[in-house]
Parts: C-alpha cells; sequence; structure tokens
C-alpha cells in the first residue's frame, strides 16, 4: 500500500477567506488529509468554520475530492433548537450517534466524534490509544494510561524539535510496519492548556471550552512541519510509559518488553477486531522497540531526558539491522 | 407493477454476485458504494465476493483499505459468534431437544455464500415454549443475564414477544437472543412452530438444527415484514436473494415455498419479498409463484400499495442526500401500521403512554449539555470498544 498523494500548493484554511471557507462547508464540504486517512467534514455552523479555521489553518484549503475515508458533518438541528439554547449535532452517513453540543462549541464535537469515527472504520491500522511524534526516523510512542499526561508531553514534544504524528491514535500500519500521521490536532484538558500556553507560547491553539465531561478543553493545532510531512511514516523507535508525579526527580527504568506488549496492545482500539494481525504487529513493535517509564514532574526536564535517551534508541535500531 | 429502485441505482448490489463488475466502477462510483455498503452491512460481503474473485488487488489502495478493514472485523465478528455458539450449546446440553439456529447463525451454520462478510452482533436461536424455562434458568446460571426490566416490560415481553429478553454475558461480546417462535403472535395466535420444527435439518454444528430451506425464505420474509423499522434493510433482500438462488433449483422448491407460505399464513409477506428480489436483484422467481401470491379481487390494490410503501421505505437513500419526503411518509406509515397490527388500540394506548412517562421521568440517555459525546445507539458494526477518550482525565502537570 502507498501513501495517498497529498494536495500540493493551493493556499492553506488560514489563508483563504472566511467565506470561502463557510461556502465549502456549507457546499460539498472540506477534504482534509491527516496522513493515515482523509476526513470530508461539512456543516452550516459558522462557529464550526471559525474553530475549524484556527485549529486546521495549517492545511490546505481543498472544497473537492474523490475520496474520503470519512464522511460527517457538524449541523444545526432544525425547529425549536434552531433559536432556543441552539445546539450543534454530529451526524455521520445518515446516523447521528452522539448527545448534541452547545452551539457554541462545536470543535470539540467534531474531534470526539471524528475519533470514535476513525476508531470503528479504520480496520486496516492498529490504532494504538498512543501519542506519536517522530525523529530522525523513528517514532517514539506514547501509550496514554490513566494520569499518565501523554496529550501535554506529546504537546511539549511537538513544539521542542519533534515532528508530532499523533496525539490520540498511533495508527500503526501493519503492512508497512510504519506508524502514520493522523495529524488530529492535540486535546489538551484542564490545566493543561495553561501549562502548554507557558511551555509555548507562540502555538496555535483553538478556545478553550468549559464544562464538557473532561472538563476545559482546548485544541493545540500542529505546527507547519508535522503537516507538510504527514505522509511521511516512521518505523517505531522507543515506547516511553510516561508518568506524571508532583515534585517528583526525574526518572527513566528500563521495562521488560512483556510490559511494552500489555501497555500498547490492551489500550488499542482495535486491537480485538484485528485478530492474529493485531497481536503480530504489537509482538513485532514490543521486540522491536526498548521501553522505559518516565517520571516526571517538570516538562522542561522530561523533554531534555528524551532528547538526551534518542542517541541511545538510534544506536539500539542500528544494532538491531546489522545483526 | 415496476417498483421504485429498479432504475438502476442499486446496480451495485449486483457486485455481490458478480464482483467482476466492480472493474469498471471510478473512484467516486467506489466512494458512493463504500459508504452505502457500509451502512447496509454489506461491505464486509462485497469484500468476501472480491477476495473470492481475487479481485482486491486491483482496486484503488483507498477502497482497498476498507474493504480488508471491514472483512477484518466480519472474521473478529464470526468468530465471536461461533464462540458463543460453542459455549451456549455446551450450556444448552443437558435441557431438553431440539435447538435451532436461527437467520445469520443459520446461514453460518450451513455454510452459505450468504455467510461469508456478516457482521453479527446477537446470536439467535430457537427452544420449544415448554423449555423455554428451563433454557433460560441454565444459560442464567452459566452467566448469561437478562437485562434490567421493569415489570411494564417485562409483562409485554411475555405476552406480546416470541422471545425473552436479549441476554448478555460478561465474556461474550455477542447478545443472545432466545426464542420460542419467529413471530409474536398475530392476533393473538402464535404461528404453529412445531411444524418448523418437524422439519429442520441438521447443521454443520453438532447440536444445532436449522430450518428447512423453505422455511428459511419465509422466516427472513416474515421478519422483515412484520417489523417497526425496515429503512436501511436491504441486506435482508440480500439474504433471501442468496437462499432463492442457492435453494431454487431444488425440484419442487417454488410450489412447496408458495404452499407452506399459505399454510403459515405467510403468503403476504412471501409476496411482499418475491417482487422486491426479482426486481432489485434480478433474483430468478419464477411467474407462477409471483402470480400465485398475488391476492384476489379487493386486496389487489392495497397489496400493490404496501408494496409500493416498503419499496420506498427499503430503497437505500443516496449518501449526502438523505430520504425523499415519499420514503419518510412511507416509514412513517409502516411504523404506524405495525403498531395497529401487532397491538390492538385498548392494549397500544396504555403501552404508548408508559413509554411517554418513563421518557419523562428520566432520559436513558444523558441530558444534552456540555457533555462529552459518547455513543447514544453505536451501530452494530461498531461492537463494544475501549472509551475514544482516556476512562479518566490525565492529571495535568503544573510546572
Amino acid at each position: 500500500m502507498t501513501s495517498t498523494p497529498l494536495p500540493t500548493g493551493g493556499p492553506t484554511l488560514t489563508a483563504t477567506a472566511r467565506d470561502r471557507v463557510v461556502d465549502a462547508l456549507r457546499g460539498d464540504g472540506l477534504w482534509l488529509d491527516l496522513g493515515a486517512a482523509t476526513w470530508r467534514v461539512q456543516s452550516d455552523s459558522g462557529v464550526f468554520a471559525d474553530q475549524l479555521r484556527t485549529v486546521y489553518g495549517g492545511f490546505p484549503f481543498q472544497p473537492s475530492g474523490d475520496w474520503a475515508d470519512l464522511h460527517c458533518e457538524i449541523v444545526r438541528p432544525a425547529g425549536l433548537r434552531r433559536w432556543l439554547r441552539p445546539q450543534v449535532i454530529f451526524r455521520c452517513d445518515g446516523q447521528h450517534p452522539f448527545e448534541p453540543f452547545p452551539a457554541d462549541s462545536p470543535l470539540p464535537l467534531y474531534e470526539w466524534g471524528g475519533n470514535w469515527l476513525a476508531a470503528s472504520r479504520l480496520n486496516h491500522l492498529l490504532l494504538l490509544h498512543a501519542g506519536a511524534l517522530e525523529r530522525d526516523g523513528l517514532a517514539l510512542v506514547l501509550p496514554a494510561m490513566p494520569g499518565s499526561g501523554k496529550s501535554t508531553l506529546t504537546a511539549a514534544l511537538s513544539r521542542r524539535g519533534w515532528r508530532l504524528l499523533s496525539d490520540e491514535f498511533g495508527a500503526y500500519d501493519p503492512v508497512q510496519g510504519e506508524l502514520r500521521a493522523m495529524l488530529k490536532p492535540v486535546a489538551l484538558k484542564n490545566q493543561s492548556i495553561e501549562v502548554i500556553r507557558r511551555f509555548a507560547p507562540e502555538a496555535v491553539m483553538g478556545p478553550a471550552i468549559p464544562r464538557t465531561r473532561k472538563g476545559t478543553v482546548a485544541h493545540l493545532a500542529p505546527d507547519d512541519a508535522a503537516i507538510a510531512a504527514r505522509g511521511r511514516g516512521a518505523r517505531p523507535g522507543a515506547v516511553i510509559l510516561p508518568k506524571w508525579v508532583a515534585d517528583a526527580p526525574l526518572q527513566l527504568e528500563p521495562i521488560p518488553g512483556q510490559m511494552l506488549f500489555s501497555a500498547v496492545a490492551f489500550n488499542a482500539f482495535n486491537y480485538r477486531v484485528l485478530g492474529r494481525t493485531g497481536f503480530d504487529a504489537v509482538v513485532q513493535i514490543a521486540q522491536r522497540c526498548p521501553g522505559w517509564r518516565l517520571t516526571y514532574s517538570r516538562l522542561d526536564d522530561a523533554v531534555a531526558a528524551l532528547d538526551q535517551l534518542w542517541p541511545e534508541v538510534q544506536a539500539h535500531h542500528r544494532r538491531q539491522e546489522a545483526a | 407493477m415496476r417498483l421504485p429502485g429498479a432504475d438502476g441505482r442499486l446496480d451495485w448490489l449486483q457486485a455481490l454476485r458478480l464482483p467482476e463488475q466492480t472493474l469498471a466502477w471510478s473512484l467516486a462510483d467506489w466512494q458512493r458504494v463504500v459508504r452505502l455498503a457500509r451502512r447496509m452491512r454489506l461491505l464486509a460481503r462485497l469484500a468476501c465476493a472480491l477476495d473470492e474473485a481475487g479481485l482486491l488487488p486491483q482496486l484503488p489502495v483507498p477502497v482497498q483499505r476498507h474493504l480488508r478493514g471491514e472483512q477484518q472485523l466480519s472474521r473478529t465478528r464470526i468468530a465471536a459468534v461461533l464462540w458463543a455458539m460453542e459455549r451456549v450449546g455446551t450450556v444448552l446440553a443437558a435441557t431438553p431437544w431440539p435447538r435451532v439456529l436461527l437467520k445469520g447463525a443459520a446461514y453460518i451454520g450451513q455454510d452459505l455464500p450468504i455467510a461469508r462478510g456478516r457482521l453479527p452482533s446477537d446470536l439467535d436461536i430457537l427452544v420449544p415454549r415448554e423449555h423455554l424455562a428451563a433454557c433460560q434458568a441454565a444459560l442464567q446460571a452459566a452467566g448469561w443475564q437478562p437485562p434490567e426490566m421493569d415489570a411494564h416490560d417485562q409483562a409485554h415481553y411475555d405476552e406480546y414477544g416470541h422471545e425473552v429478553p436479549p441476554m448478555q454475558h460478561a465474556l461474550h461480546d455477542m447478545e443472545l437472543d432466545l426464542h420460542h417462535n419467529i413471530l409474536p403472535p398475530r392476533n393473538g395466535v402464535l404461528l404453529p412452530v412445531e411444524r418448523l420444527l418437524a422439519r429442520a435439518q441438521p447443521s454443520r454444528f453438532a447440536g444445532w438444527l436449522v430450518f428447512q430451506p423453505v422455511d428459511q425464505v419465509l422466516h427472513s420474509a416474515a421478519h422483515l415484514f412484520n417489523d417497526s423499522a425496515v429503512r436501511d434493510r436491504v441486506r435482508d433482500l440480500v439474504d433471501m436473494d442468496g437462499l432463492l438462488r442457492q435453494f431454487g433449483s431444488t425440484p419442487d422448491f417454488w410450489p412447496a415455498l408458495v404452499a407452506r407460505a399459505r399454510e403459515l399464513e405467510l403468503a403476504e409477506p412471501l409476496g411482499l419479498a418475491l417482487p422486491l428480489c426479482a426486481q432489485w436483484l434480478q433474483t430468478p422467481v419464477p411467474a407462477q409463484a409471483l402470480a400465485a401470491l398475488q391476492p384476489a379481487g379487493p386486496g389487489r390494490p392495497a397489496r400493490a400499495l404496501l408494496l409500493w410503501l416498503f419499496a420506498q421505505a427499503l430503497l437505500p437513500d443516496e449518501p449526502d442526500v438523505g430520504p425523499t419526503l415519499a420514503q419518510r411518509l412511507a416509514t412513517k406509515l409502516l411504523f404506524v401500521r405495525f403498531h395497529l397490527r401487532r397491538l390492538p388500540l385498548r392494549r397500544l394506548l396504555p403501552h404508548v403512554w408508559h413509554k411517554l412517562r418513563k421518557l419523562q421521568q428520566g432520559p436513558a440517555v444523558p441530558a444534552a449539555g456540555r457533555e462529552l459525546a459518547q455513543p447514544i445507539h453505536p451501530p452494530a458494526d461498531a461492537p463494544a470498544e475501549p472509551p475514544v477518550s482516556p476512562p479518566a482525565a490525565p492529571a495535568a502537570p503544573p510546572r
């Protein structure tokens, strides 16, 4: 399987006039190629157009296309609800599987709905519930454990020279043996929003949306370099199980392969669906990648430790290839 | 009568039998079909047909990905239903004989072509009514749990149902539907299921029977045309088409089918199914069979209207277009017809009242608002998955 050719040239969403984006969303939709999958989205909500233009601003403005992997709509329902405490709903191929959201916060609905859609429909990929970033052709995989601060660390690394592949889906292609990009914005929750704002004041972030089930959520836009390279996959390099502990000194402990296996497999969205393919893929990752548990309290320390660690990871893979 | 939908827009369904014709499709054609077929729960079936013909590698790469992914989902679902079948068979080994596989499980139990690429989310089985309580008790002792239900709903199931409430098991990602009949009572009378049981045949799984072929066709037709919701159910017609092609060439199949339909008072659903199969799927249906099922006299225009309504309701609406006014109207009318036929008004009104009150007291789904989106009714092709977002919000690391 080859990667789908990326739309070349053309203005980005940010560089396109708002009216044209609104019109495209009201018409045939916008095609968003995120790397491993192309989304097509339609909407009659101007608020959504604005929010989309902020966090997907660096993506090409593509108002037509022959193919999209996932089709969804963010629409304002007809009837009384259009005027009284207005809402938006998420629709995909005639279904509307979610509760509506308030009309002023369509972006989290689109993001969460899109995650659900991807997790149930992209079964040609093993979808790890993990952050993934690339450096020197190798991918760093950060499985999501409760309390790990995976998104925060992923966001921080993506602002310090690591190429963001994905925050939510480690999209592993078992045929190519590579992680593919799934370049959705990084969903930051609660205090993480302020943490990342201070860590990277220049980063583009969508509005902070309060009172979701996850608390306040804000979306960090991927940077232009990550967007330009989204067609390129990366072999898995290392698995890091991050753990944030208040005031703890930084600590990196190697962990054995069987622990990596369970951390990667049992956290994946579609591990069971993929059956043997999924098992073989996770075995491959666990055999090839060294793994560490990273305990940290300061983001800067964690980023520095991973920067330092990476030559060792590269050496490990060179030795493995030579053998 | 030419039915709506016989205008070429269902031609893609032919690819299930003749996969070569997909080689002429453009990427835009495929885009439409992948979306339609997934919604109709036929995408994995199409993938299997293409795979068996060795055509998958010739298709556009993005199409291959979706077909292979859905095919894998189907493998997992079929493995899950086989496992449930095996475990349930063991649990019921000590209860009195017989037990029958229904619908998809029956097609799998005969290894029919229509069994390939299914996405089963439940296992449907049938036991005689007199053994129902014993089977239910044995299953419950083995961990198959009934859903929580109030007294009204329980009584409603007992009086108007043909099955016990769907059971679930902690180890099985599969619902178990234990039936004692193939249809709910009609005007208070149950279908004489003992006549179906008398002709049941062995399946390829020890300890499980399937109904004889004509009864399988009738069950499928009865199920589709006696249901409250028929939208997006064209797959049921594809199943019937598969059964009719599989067994239709056996001598005396068609006269036996028509005779059995009359005997079981299922001539109406069969009379609706056959013209739809013939016009939409080019099923080879003998003219005598079609003619024999036409009602005489004043029943004739009524049947034609009913057939038109079902055709409108069953016709898959196009992606990005949605159902037409006629389709929405037909769907609503058939819904009302279903409920009026199923329950006399003096029972229907209290039932509706009960449902409305329950809705008012406490919604089954979380109230709208700034809540994280959770599937209200995940489509059956999406079996239970880990939550899309982490189960607990990660503690953010303050600096």
